[in-house]
């Protein structure tokens, strides 16, 4: 039976096969592309600061911090300022927040039969949005993070602006998502079931619906973006390995769909805010996945901790921003003299976003994007499925399945740029 | 009052024009007037395969992305979508600039916006020409399109320029309103990444002077813009986008190639050699550092 999933960025059709009524393997396919790669060819390197931010409406600035890096990756001695490293962390958080917020109330909570709260999902996502263009000047599609640094000067002033707009933001968590000012620091998902909120009200009626142990994979996980906040490793259950290279990531394309394959040393993993969290060691994500595996209980739950994770931190990293030093540094040579290759990995709302870039003769020669959907949603064969298809096998209804599906937070417009 | 029923059909997009519409302010006053009969992201009475399958009455054809006779959506050609509602709506709106003009993956071949390829007009649609009312931007600012949609409910005279484009916002320059405005006017060339000062037109490729929007007049999520953050204008309005070199001022013997919409280059010479008699020291040095 073929399903049409919208309303992921795009759409996606499911073909759900069924073996005693239960879904026995489902057929992915994403039905367009629009060549992003291919436009970049040729271009001025410095022009892909403009053009992929315009790869993804809800995770482009994820885009332009992978480019920034792919292209400073090209240079052997360029410098850039811990300041500036600090302001691309910082906006990089603010569109992981907005993303986390859109998700949960405008994807998650309808697919649990809610009416969808556009407002909840909107006031905090359009603080972070502000937060964004305080230093990129607007969101989406700024492309203020340029090779050197970024454009931007702030001052004391700005961060008293930036100050208010997170604790405006926390305080919105604390009003509605989770109502308590230990959330952040709670250990024991049984707390978490206990407190009074729009998380705790889902994770419980996951628990009455008989959905805790829904959703279940390989128990994989990756992250290859790491920065200040977050680890760069694997984690094979609990046991958590740093020591992973983009040398193994493979790509391969598949002839039924227009999304491509990603793959490590030949194994599917999952990427995003369950990975990140279970390679972090956070706390209480790992007590939900040591009692609840890695289903969409431990999923959502990994996501929603991101929020107030990041703002914790993005607390700090303010604080700690030393305006005296530079915004920008000069490149030692214009990139129109290169040739030269680099990649960089971020971590995107989804999961891991990989860039490479070939450039010959100061034009890019080559091209590569790696999104955090594609590694979830590889779409494998029946004897070596992808992340998001394990996860639907031995489901019984449809309805279910495409909630697994979704809490993955796919976005369709990444997949096939 | 009877809600106003939009229709939001994408073709070729990032969705980028849906997300930034959620920023705009006021959405609870906009849901309570408008009806989306189907949205990208927000809950709608109808799927997608509803709308695709049979005619849903529509007052008004939001498109975003741009357009080509091989894309579908819900294996439908969205140029047979288009053609579906476009005939029964009051007003068409191209949302975007990929909508407009093709932008960004205009790139491709046998992409382009719903009336134009770049500055081209196409004739596909032709016929709906007149209804249409084009909101370009990549992306668009969500208060200019929902203040557009509200003028079209109220049924207001909605005074267009040669792309359909309001005038009310589309009648400025983006650099108009830019807090590095004095620079500009003085001709002081000292622009450097990572400073509040300086502008941007001279060196690093700024195309504000000639590009039509209201970026500077109505802030982008209410506190800043592009330009003043030090960021160039990418010109991200107009059919040409995107340009090559976004971040080089192209130059003919020293004086940048595209000049202020209207200025003439020997007029703008003139100028240039005028502001030379002055030496504005508050200009020159950093703006309130030591």
């Amino acid at each position: 039976m073929i399903k049409l999933i919208e309303k992921i960025e795009g759409e996606a059709k499911l073909n759900f096969n069924f073996k005693d009524n239960k879904i026995d393997f489902v057929d992915i396919k994403f039905m367009s592309t629009r060549n992003i790669e291919n436009i970049l060819r040729g271009k001025s390197p410095l022009d892909a600061l403009v053009i992929n931010p315009r790869v993804c409406g809800i995770c482009g600035h994820a885009h332009l911090i992978a480019t920034v890096g792919a292209l400073e990756d090209c240079y052997d001695d360029l410098k850039i300022s811990n300041k500036a490293k600090t302001i691309r962390e910082l906006t990089l958080n603010f569109e992981l927040i907005q993303n986390h917020f859109k998700w949960f109330y405008l994807t998650m909570l309808p697919l649990f039969g809610h009416k969808q709260q556009v407002l909840k999902a909107t006031y905090p996502s359009q603080l972070m949005a502000k937060a964004i263009a305080l230093f990129g000047g607007q969101y989406p599609h700024t492309s203020y993070a340029i090779v050197g640094g970024v454009v931007c000067e702030i001052t004391e002033m700005d961060k008293i602006k930036l100050q208010h707009l997170i604790t405006e933001t926390i305080k919105f968590v604390e009003d509605n998502l989770v109502k308590s000012e230990n959330f952040s620091v709670c250990k024991n998902i049984d707390n978490v079931f206990k407190m009074e909120g729009d998380l705790p009200n889902l994770l419980r009626q996951i628990k009455e619906e008989k959905l805790l142990e829904r959703g279940k994979s390989y128990d994989r996980f990756i992250a290859f973006g790491a920065n200040s906040y977050f680890k760069k490793g694997k984690s094979l259950k609990t046991r958590v390995s740093h020591a992973i290279s983009l040398n193994y990531v493979k790509e391969s394309e598949i002839p039924s769909s227009f999304a491509k394959n990603v793959s490590y040393k030949e194994k599917y993993y999952e990427v995003g805010p369950l990975s990140r969290a279970m390679i972090n060691k956070i706390p209480l994500v790992i007590d939900a996945h040591r009692k609840y595996g890695d289903s969409i209980l431990s999923r959502i739950l990994a996501r929603v901790c991101e929020i107030s994770q990041l703002l914790e931190h993005s607390k700090k990293l303010i604080q700690a921003l030393d305006l005296s030093e530079p915004s920008f540094i000069e490149p030692p040579v214009d990139i129109s003299q290169l040739n030269a290759s680099g990649c960089s990995a971020v971590e995107a709302a989804r999961g891991t976003l990989i860039h490479k870039v070939e450039i010959e003769n100061g034009v890019i020669k080559n091209y590569e994007i790696i999104t955090p959907t594609q590694w979830n949603l590889s779409g494998g064969t029946k004897d070596k499925q992808g992340v998001s298809q394990k996860a639907m096998i031995g489901l019984s209804d449809i309805k279910t399945a495409e909630l697994v599906f979704k809490s993955f937070d796919v976005c369709s417009v990444c997949t096939t740029h | 009052m009877k809600k106003t029923r939009v229709l939001w059909l994408s073709a070729i997009s990032c969705n980028g024009n849906t997300h930034s519409f959620l920023n705009y302010p006021y959405l609870e006053q906009f849901l309570s007037d408008f009806e989306f009969i189907y949205h990208p992201v927000l809950e709608s009475d109808y799927s997608l395969e509803d709308i695709t399958a049979c005619g849903i009455a529509c007052d008004i054809l939001l498109i975003e992305g741009a357009i080509s006779s091989e894309f579908q959506r819900a294996d439908v050609a969205i140029t047979q979508i288009i053609e579906s509602y476009a005939q029964e709506v009051k007003k068409i709106v191209t949302v975007g600039t990929c909508a407009t003009f093709g932008g960004i993956f205009g790139e491709n071949d046998n992409v382009t916006g719903l009336h134009f390829d770049k500055e081209k007009r196409t004739d596909t649609f032709e016929h709906y020409f007149d209804k249409t009312i084009s909101i370009s931007g990549c992306p668009i600012h969500p208060e200019v399109l929902v203040n557009t949609l509200y003028a079209i409910k109220k049924e207001l005279l909605i005074s267009v320029d040669k792309f359909l484009r309001p005038k009310e916002y589309f009648a400025y320059t983006v650099h108009n309103g830019c807090t590095r405005n004095e620079y500009f006017e003085y001709k002081i060339d000292n622009h450097k990444f990572g400073t509040l000062e300086g502008c941007m037109f001279y060196e690093h490729g700024c195309q504000a002077p000639y590009t039509q929007g209201s970026c500077n007049k109505i802030l982008w999520n209410e506190v800043n813009s592009k330009t003043r953050a030090g960021l160039p204008c990418m010109g991200c309005t107009e059919p040409t986008f995107p340009k090559q070199n976004l971040f080089h001022t192209k130059k003919n013997m020293g004086i940048p190639q595209n000049l202020p919409v209207g200025v003439a280059k020997r007029t703008y010479l003139t100028l240039a050699g005028i502001t030379k008699a002055f030496t504005i020291e508050r200009l020159e040095k950093k703006l309130f550092d030591d």
